[in-house]
């Protein structure tokens, strides 16, 4: 089987099972993993940039807040539909990463990553100096939803024997609208990753002089990369604004969930785009699961005691355990899983 | 025509000037040899062509068209290619995908070509081939470069090079590191690409080795060509004679 075949497999699989287990989710777990979903397309779109040719971006958040920013405000201010607002995000995100990519791609390693990070630290005092239009820290409410009334009267009416309840079919449309956009996402980048274009950006990744001595223009392929990247993510950015309903300062310019994109490609296996998904969903998932863990009935009566002492200490725990994986796995989940199979094989053929 | 034309090229460091007013040709189908003590300034002189280094001033000629100031990619697509002293390869690629990259085109936007047949002949001229029951058929190794010994690098940095069909090769010291029978192997291979019609520039700074070689050579000295002719007349050349000597000889 090709390395191709192997990660669609491996994706078809995980999204059958994305897909298959959202009406068996309590409300709780469905919200937690529709924004896994939405995170993982971030991861995957980090993937394909830093992943992939080991240009470290630590400030891919910015991308999303370009292009979340831009889809919110132009449907608060200017009434746009979404069919405008989330095409102009996005085309915001490709063009703020192309501006910035050129100067920024001469840069490399460590001096690369600051600049990246500096990215969002300045957008976020944009974003605050511009309070009065953006919200500020606390956030706009009043941006259109991705499923409006009209599309879940028609889901209703379709669904009308199965008796849901509108809040559930109302968490049911966004959970299979980022199902969908994951799915999407994911087919697309692990057909780029694994076509001649992506063979060039992992060997941009071992040894860039030896692409150019090959004929190969490096900058061009890091450019592209660069705007894939800035696509993907702002994408996902666009139309988050329109599920949250607003334009959030936390969602849109979290530093944290930009080093995070990062810990759920490492996890998962830099540059494999299948492990980065993997590594979004147990990234967003982990916390929720330590927390829910938390929460079980103890048997003794210290029950009580337990409960809030583990659900104070439920996102350290979590970022302990992100540690210990890092230490201990730093290959990543699928490229070790890859390693065990191949491993299994060459038992075989060799008894 | 000269296939490459260098004028009056010059490149300092500091205070250093590691390349002095450096004029030279090469004819095609020649094999041109660039010889010098240590620190005369070979290896600038490719990196000078290859366009990673950019000269103070002169110009450089490929096919009768300015090169000087094109980017790397660019020369090796007009066709030159360098394979260098030091091996630059892709330590988590197989030798298969090595040398594939050279056979994928620049261009992200073009109908795909497969570049199987081309990655196999590169690996088939250079000796990578693994040989399977169809002893006929060229497999390229699949083994991690790292897995190769240093005649095996200097192979891949060959196939490479060849994967982008050059039709000038630089050779910086080809035969530096490698065991007598490794030396052997790769003049050998050398001698093949020769009668095949590539031109090519070779650089070392030990002589003896590649008189049989080349057709013709430059000698530089401290960035300067202090003689140029057939490897019999510059090893009569006195001025040759005492560089070699104060720089330790042959």
């Amino acid at each position: 089987m090709s390395l191709r075949t192997l990660k669609f497999v491996l994706l078809g699989l995980t999204v059958i099972v994305a897909g298959a287990v959202g009406p068996f989710l309590p409300s709780k777990w469905m919200t937690t993993l529709m924004y896994a979903q939405l995170f993982a397309v971030y991861a995957m779109g980090w993937d394909i940039l830093s992943g992939m040719t080991g240009q470290i971006s630590f400030g891919h958040i910015f991308f999303v807040a370009v292009s979340g920013y831009t889809a919110g405000l132009l449907n608060l201010y200017l009434k746009w539909p979404i069919w405008a607002t989330v095409p102009t995000g996005v085309s915001m995100a490709v063009l703020a990463g192309l501006l910035f990519s050129v100067p920024a791609l001469r840069l490399r390693g460590p001096y690369f990553s600051l600049v990246t990070l500096i990215l969002p630290l300045a957008a976020a005092r944009l974003v605050i100096i511009l309070a009065d239009w953006t919200g500020g820290e606390l956030g706009k409410f009043g941006v259109t939803p991705l499923c409006q009334d009209s599309l879940l009267n028609t889901l209703e009416g379709l669904l009308s024997r199965l008796h849901i309840d509108s809040f559930r079919l109302y968490q049911y449309c966004n959970y299979y609208f980022f199902w969908v956009l994951m799915t999407a996402v994911g087919v697309g980048l692990v057909w780029l990753s694994t076509s001649r274009i992506g063979k060039i950006l992992e060997a941009i990744r071992e040894n860039e002089e030896a692409v150019e001595a090959a004929g190969i223009n490096v900058a061009k392929y890091k450019i592209f990369a660069f705007a894939v990247s800035a696509s993907v993510v702002g994408l996902g950015g666009a139309l988050s604004v329109h599920t949250n309903e607003a334009v959030f300062f936390n969602s849109l310019l979290s530093l944290t969930s930009s080093i995070e994109m990062i810990v759920a490609s490492v996890i998962g296996g830099m540059g494999t785009i299948v492990g980065a998904l993997w590594g979004g969903f147990l990234v967003r998932g982990g916390e929720q699961l330590i927390r829910e863990i938390a929460q079980w009935k103890l048997p003794i009566g210290a029950e009580g005691l337990a409960l809030s002492f583990l659900e104070r200490w439920a996102t350290f725990i979590f970022f302990a355990l992100l540690l210990v994986l890092l230490f201990f796995a730093r290959q990543g989940l699928l490229p070790l899983l890859m390693g065990l199979f191949r491993q299994r094989r060459g038992e075989i053929r060799r008894g | 025509m000269a296939l490459l034309r260098v004028e009056n090229l010059r490149k300092s460091f500091g205070g250093l000037m590691a390349v002095k007013d450096l004029s030279f040709h090469v004819e095609p189908q020649e094999i041109l040899g660039l010889i010098g003590p240590n620190g005369a300034g070979k290896s600038t002189v490719f990196n000078l062509i290859m366009g990673i280094l950019k000269p103070d001033r002169g110009q450089i000629f490929f096919k009768g068209q300015e090169i000087t100031h094109w980017p790397t990619y660019k020369i090796v697509n007009a066709g030159i290619a360098r394979v260098f002293q030091i091996a630059q390869y892709f330590p988590r690629k197989t030798v298969y995908e090595n040398v594939e990259i050279s056979a994928i085109p620049n261009e992200i936007f073009t109908r795909a070509i497969d570049p199987t047949p081309k990655t196999l002949q590169s690996c088939e001229r250079t000796g990578l081939c693994e040989h399977s029951s169809d002893e006929n058929r060229c497999i390229c190794r699949q083994e991690l470069p790292g897995m190769l010994p240093q005649g095996g690098l200097r192979r891949l940095e060959l196939a490479r090079a060849i994967g982008t069909d050059p039709e000038l090769l630089l050779l910086d010291e080809p035969f530096a590191g490698l065991s007598h029978a490794e030396v052997d192997e790769i003049s050998h291979l050398i001698a093949s690409l020769r009668d095949e019609g590539q031109t090519i520039i070779l650089v070392d700074h030990n002589m003896r080795g590649v008189m049989r070689l080349v057709d013709r050579i430059v000698v530089l000295c401290f960035g300067e060509k202090i003689a140029e002719g057939t490897p019999e007349e510059v090893a009569r050349n006195p001025q040759v004679q005492e560089a070699y000597l104060a720089g330790g000889g042959f």
